[in-house]
């Protein structure tokens, strides 16, 4: 437990919810050697604070999703979700995914889709709902984030945007403060 | 004591503050209720945020606050609006209602600026030249206008000019200039502003349809691209649709028409208030005033000769229904909307898809209204064909995705980190014919927090609205494959969603009482003193956004309400 404890504070889930929904999200979006995924965004915690404020009325279905998904893990493996093996995690996964396709009312696969959706919310959200650490979404996908505007030049076919520093909500704050004082 | 106003206007949105300002500088005393808040500019200073204003919708009103049902025929149960209200449905501005507060739909619209052609106020009549009486889809309502694209064409300039529009014209009094519109309908002047910066992934879209023979120009906006009349030009940002403006480039009426109403004195304008009745004489046959929520939560009533419904369509048809105006089973009736056909390619070259406004590029009329190709569909009518590259952030990107590709994984990662940047899209707007068995009506069963019934729609997608994306769905792949785009896919034809700020047609214009709700000018039938004003008016729809019509239509409402207002006051 100990090593594992989350590294910052929980607005909703308990710690072992928080590991597992930290664990379903690394199978969502992946981590690689040289390329972070949901983990290093902090998704679970942008989920975690969502959950704590705009998605509030959804707490009762992530319980029940989690509990669900417990039983599966259990049922297949012997084992919580988040104890699985890589390669057991990404069987469960793909059996939660045909569920959905198969049938859209599966609560299981229900689960597995909305999990899918705040999971890339959090990867590709702003920095200021807790996800998107060090901008790592938008690192890998080229997009140079909340910007006050492009320049004629920057519009131009051929440009690398990705040579565009990328900006955040934060520092727009910053901008504005900046000009007005 | 009942306060009284000469004019009481329900909602200051795209009609609603044009027609606020032409009547108060005229003198008259308006009292504007808007459902939601009079925004300051300092609201939106930062409004770059993906989850805030798009997956959260922080501007519109949302299934909680204004609820829609739908169902697809009379014999089912209508749900709230189900491609958007379920668990993983988020509020996206695109698939409900327009936003709340005063600009209403300009706070966030993408500014698509397009006059309808005069073949579209002749619909049923064209139609019938082309392809005989017998072609037209069974059980349809599809009319003509009241009103010529010549009736019109003076009060599209207004609108033009006083709100801000930019654009390249085609067809000046027979004038083409080249790299022009050449199938633009004839207009007076040009525009006050030349196109807005193109965004580079229109760049080969532009090559490529006309490698193919077809004209792509430039697409019209209600964008500043220059600083005019006090407000600067757009800054490319690229959070543009349902967003609102954090430099006031884009022209809402928010910061159009409502400030000069304001400074007019004569404009009583009261936010957060909502209105639930329109109240008349014990005959029914004369408007005296409204009943409204205020901010504070209390009920009041407030008097005037004249009151002008000018919230959204399905708003004002609703309002109209609960305060028991049905105007002889017309009002709710012929609803209308897009399908889109979203069609998506990958390109070979970067189109860095998150530059400048949705609509800074281009679009053909080749295949447009009257023009639409023969086909063995029975496609009856066109629509433009439009090219997006701008104005796509990644959460949106992923909902686009290629809905062959997994949507978790390494495979889901890579294909966003290889293609997003490399994403160009395309639509089309199809004529969406009106029929008995498509309207809105009270629901039944849902009501919103005030107890009022929400607004139900029953509307399925036609063979003719599937076979129209299938048909453009074609044209879309011959210009994706001369770009050589490297993947493509499309909606289905008969999509989810059946709500898209793009819904007319509720309490359609016309002479006779017996087929329409309003006149040209959009006062109801048989109810002296009230008028419904807005894309509710319109009486068939074929390719083109609504916005333009809608605001040209308040100027020759409010001339009109001034003439007979003046002949009230003597």
């Amino acid at each position: 437990m100990s090593s594992d404890f989350p590294t910052e504070p929980l607005l909703f889930f308990n710690s072992a919810e928080a590991i597992t929904v930290d664990a379903l999200a690394a199978q969502i979006i992946p981590s690689e050697a040289d390329s972070p995924g949901a983990h290093e965004a902090g998704v679970v915690f942008y989920i975690d604070r969502a959950l704590a404020g705009f998605m509030r009325d959804l707490r009762p279905l992530y319980r029940r999703g989690l509990q669900t998904l417990s039983d599966l893990s259990n049922k297949s493996f012997g084992a919580e979700f988040s104890a699985l093996t890589d390669e057991q995690q990404r069987q469960l996964v793909e059996t939660l995914d045909a569920r959905a396709k198969a049938d859209p009312d599966d609560f299981a696969g229900q689960f597995f889709r909305i999990v899918g959706e705040h999971s890339v919310q959090g990867f590709f959200g702003d920095p200021a709902y807790g996800g998107n650490r060090d901008v790592v979404g938008w690192k890998l996908v080229g997009f140079p984030g909340a910007q006050w505007g492009y320049s004629a030049e920057q519009m131009q076919p051929g440009v690398d945007a990705r040579r565009i520093p990328i900006s955040t909500v934060a520092d727009l704050y910053a901008r504005i403060r900046k000009v007005s004082s | 004591m009942t306060e009284k106003f000469d004019v009481i206007i329900v909602g200051l949105g795209a009609s609603g503050g044009i027609i606020a300002e032409q009547l108060t500088a005229a003198g008259v005393r308006v009292l504007g209720l808007e459902k939601g808040a009079d925004y300051t500019q300092d609201d939106f200073a930062v409004k770059q945020d993906e989850l805030r204003y798009y997956q959260r919708g922080a501007i519109v009103s949302g299934g909680t606050v204004d609820p829609v049902t739908w169902r697809a025929d009379n014999t089912s149960v209508a749900r709230l609006f189900p491609w958007s209200a379920g668990v993983l449905g988020s509020d996206e501005p695109l698939y409900g209602m327009p936003a709340i507060g005063v600009g209403g739909g300009t706070l966030h619209w993408a500014g698509a600026a397009y006059r309808f052609r005069e073949a579209d106020f002749r619909m049923r009549s064209a139609i019938a030249e082309r392809f005989g009486e017998s072609s037209l889809p069974e059980g349809s309502t599809v009319a003509d206008w009241p009103i010529s694209y010549a009736d019109l064409e003076p009060y599209y300039e207004k609108a033009e000019w006083e709100q801000g529009y930019s654009g390249s014209a085609g067809n000046i009094k027979g004038e083409f200039a080249p790299g022009t519109n050449p199938f633009d309908p004839p207009r007076n002047r040009d525009f006050p502003m030349p196109p807005v910066q193109q965004c580079p992934g229109d760049v080969p879209w532009v090559a490529a349809t006309e490698r193919l023979g077809m004209h792509p120009f430039r697409q019209p906006l209600a964008m500043n691209s220059v600083e005019y009349k006090g407000r600067p030009a757009c800054v490319n940002c690229g959070f543009c649709h349902g967003y609102p403006c954090h430099v006031a480039a884009r022209s809402s009426t928010h910061v159009t028409s409502v400030p000069a109403a304001k400074l007019t004195g004569n404009l009583d304008l009261r936010p957060h208030s909502r209105v639930i009745q329109v109240n008349r004489t014990p005959d029914g046959k004369r408007v005296i005033g409204v009943t409204y929520v205020d901010s504070a939560g209390e009920t009041r009533e407030v008097e005037a000769p004249i009151v002008i419904l000018s919230a959204y369509a399905l708003e004002n048809a609703r309002l109209m229904l609960v305060s028991g105006i049905t105007g002889r089973g017309q009002v709710g009736a012929n609803f209308m909307t897009h399908n889109f056909g979203w069609f998506a390619s990958i390109l070979p070259e970067a189109t860095n898809p998150f530059l400048g406004t949705f609509n800074a590029s281009s679009a053909i009329d080749d295949f447009t209204s009257e023009m639409v190709p023969d086909n063995d569909l029975g496609v009856l009518w066109g629509s433009p064909v439009i090219s997006v590259t701008g104005d796509l952030q990644p959460i949106e990107a992923v909902h686009l995705m290629n809905p062959a590709v997994q949507k978790y994984g390494l495979e889901f990662k890579h294909w966003m980190r290889d293609n997003y940047t490399h994403m160009h899209r395309m639509y089309s707007q199809h004529t969406n014919f009106p029929y008995k068995r498509h309207y809105v009506d009270l629901d039944p069963l849902i009501k919103d927090s005030l107890g009022v019934p929400a607004i139900r729609i029953t509307h399925a997608w036609e063979d003719h609205d599937a076979n129209s994306v299938e048909l453009f769905g074609g044209i879309k792949q011959r210009i994706a494959q001369e770009m050589g785009a490297k993947e493509t896919w499309m909606d289905s034809p008969r999509p989810p969603y059946h709500l898209s700020t793009h819904d007319v047609g509720v309490h359609r214009m016309g002479y006779d009482p017996e087929a329409s709700v309003t006149d040209p000018f959009g006062a109801v039938h048989d109810i002296e003193g009230l008028y419904a004003v807005g894309g509710g008016s319109f009486v068939s729809y074929g390719g083109y956004n609504p916005t333009e019509t809608i605001q040209a239509l308040a100027y020759l409402s409010a001339e009109n309400l001034l003439e007979r207002w003046g002949a009230r006051s003597t």
